[in-house]
């Protein structure tokens, strides 16, 4: 992770020095902060505290086991079941059930939606979230009509289902960052396709509630590319750790 | 009563499919344990297992009490499970769920059943006074494997657990405390240990030792073998699932007798360091003026 940007803890008063300030654009707070008016602005949560003078902004990045639909954040979910007009998908287990509009799937109409069964993993975005209401789900961009690459991931009829793995929160968002190698300090994914790792074919999905799906026509594939995965975010492993990391399973593993 | 959330259809379809062709998704060999940790907590009697993600504790008590009506000769020994919500939102208090209930089942088979804790040594005068002797199993983090990481605690804990020294003069009992008599350990026969295997595949043909949850949810049939190390079977249980052939259950013993002696050994290995930290080097040290200061 980025280092060299303070740790906050929550309710500690952020040092006015932090704060970006812009002669016109006005100052948007991102996760973990709070204005608490007039003139407070009160972290709600451990971690580090980033900002952005360019944008104005400023918010914090954490690790945490809970995961908390935002808008539009990029989820692997598991439907549950069907109903009349939408399923109900988990975004984790032992929570609220969110909700996929039958109809929101690239072409979708009353006559042409998806059918999907009961415990298929959905990579999808989260639409709506609101406090004190169930999250509803979207695999369609609502301004291109696309699917972007969202939707049911995997074949399990088929015997080509992949596998998803469970990681924690902020390694999932490391791995969503644009630039996540130079910013969120995980590369192991492009090691695996490359060098280090013999260049092996495969395909992930990122969810941001900390569940990563791998599809490969191996299963040695997908279960190097899981451990890797699971391994490096357990071990809070920097770049140089996630190279011998990848050596050591291709080499296990062959 | 909130339900175990299940497995998504991928990854039921990937551990079978990754099973036949004999991968774990942790890497595992398929006859491999995930590493089995003991330690021994500051009092006698408490034993932390840990394997892999699975946690166990189990502490032994020990309280003086009359014995049943029909066994006046015998102590009384009990064990106790508890799977706490802290597990699992599914499991919740005082209402033990058919986990829990086979856990402990299976551990009273194994353990009591088999007479591994000689109970006439419990008794302290015929009919009238015995020792009861509880063991409560506490699951902390489930991952799978819970009954074989659970057996290791309770014989871990029995074995490491002292009961307080007793004397009968002129009918009249004297408990001791640890200050006034060292307390005693348990007269213990045996220790027996269980071994789970799991099968998979549409006829149950490929067998996996220590199953973790992910996979325990999937498998079609599972089978404890509980035996000591010296091979000696106190129980089989495979209660219901898929049928599996005779030559592969008694594969299966065979294997389970190896990870058996590995258990014992490690078992005796943890009892015999934790004793050397607690001796103090006989009578005379303790009789020493010196100090660390």
């Amino acid at each position: 992770m980025a280092t060299g940007h303070p740790i906050v803890l929550p309710g500690e008063t952020i040092d006015p020095s932090l704060i970006p300030s812009h002669p016109k654009n006005p100052l948007r707070l991102g996760p973990g902060l709070r204005h608490i008016p007039p003139t407070d602005i009160v972290p709600t949560v451990a971690g580090q505290l980033i900002t952005n003078p360019a944008k104005n902004s400023m918010w914090i990045e954490y690790n945490s086991n809970r995961y908390i639909p935002t808008p539009s954040d990029l989820i692997l979910t598991q439907i549950l079941r069907s109903t009349t007009d939408a399923y109900l998908c988990l975004l984790s287990p032992h929570t609220a059930p969110a909700t996929l509009p039958h109809l929101a799937f690239e072409g979708a109409t009353k006559k042409t939606r998806p059918v999907l069964q009961p415990g298929q993993l959905v990579y999808a975005r989260v639409a709506l979230a609101n406090k004190h209401m169930d999250a509803e789900l979207e695999c369609v961009s609502a301004a291109t009509g696309k699917a972007d690459g969202l939707g049911p991931v995997g074949n399990p009829a088929a015997g080509s289902g992949g596998c998803a793995f469970d990681v924690s929160l902020g390694f999932a968002r490391r791995l969503l960052m644009a630039r996540s190698r130079a910013e969120g300090g995980v590369g192991v994914l492009e090691m695996l396709a490359g060098e280090e790792g013999g260049g092996l074919a495969f395909e992930t999905a990122v969810g941001r509630n900390g569940r990563v799906w791998v599809g490969s026509e191996s299963a040695r594939t997908v279960v190097l590319v899981g451990r890797a995965l699971q391994e490096t975010d357990r071990g809070g492993l920097g770049l140089e750790g996630q190279r011998r990391l990848v050596r050591r399973l291709v080499r296990e593993m062959r | 009563m909130p339900r175990e959330a299940e497995p998504s259809l991928n990854e039921k379809q990937f551990v079978t499919q990754a099973l036949q062709e004999n991968l774990r998704l942790d890497g595992r060999q398929l006859d491999q344990y995930r590493p089995l940790e003991l330690t021994f907590g500051d009092q006698y009697g408490v034993a932390d297992v840990t394997l892999g993600k699975t946690r166990v504790l189990a502490k032994a008590t020990a309280e003086v009490t009359v014995p049943y009506i029909d066994r006046p000769l015998d102590g009384i020994f009990t064990i106790a499970t508890e799977l706490s919500p802290m597990t699992s939102p599914a499991f919740e208090v005082n209402r033990p769920t058919e986990t829990e209930v086979l856990l402990s089942r299976l551990l009273e088979k194994t353990v009591r059943r088999s007479g591994a804790l000689d109970t006439e040594s419990l008794c302290l005068v015929a009919g009238q006074k015995c020792w009861s002797v509880r063991v409560d199993v506490h699951v902390v983090s489930h991952d799978g494997g819970l009954t074989d990481a659970a057996c290791v605690a309770v014989v871990a804990a029995l074995r490491h657990f002292r009961k307080p020294d007793t004397s009968m003069e002129a009918g009249r009992l004297t408990v001791y405390t640890p200050a006034e008599r060292e307390p005693v350990p348990l007269s213990w026969l045996h220790s027996p240990l269980c071994v789970t295997w799991s099968f998979f595949g549409e006829d149950g043909e490929t067998a996996v030792l220590d199953a973790t949850w992910l996979e325990e949810q999937v498998r079609v049939a599972s089978c404890t073998v509980s035996l000591n190390k010296h091979g000696e079977i106190c129980q089989i249980a495979k209660l219901g699932g898929m049928p599996v052939d005779a030559v592969v259950l008694l594969q299966c013993t065979s294997v389970a007798l190896v990870k058996v002696k590995e258990f014992s050994d490690l078992l005796d290995r943890r009892l015999a360091e934790d004793l050397k930290k607690r001796e103090k080097g006989g009578f005379m040290a303790e009789l020493r003026a010196e100090n660390d200061r």
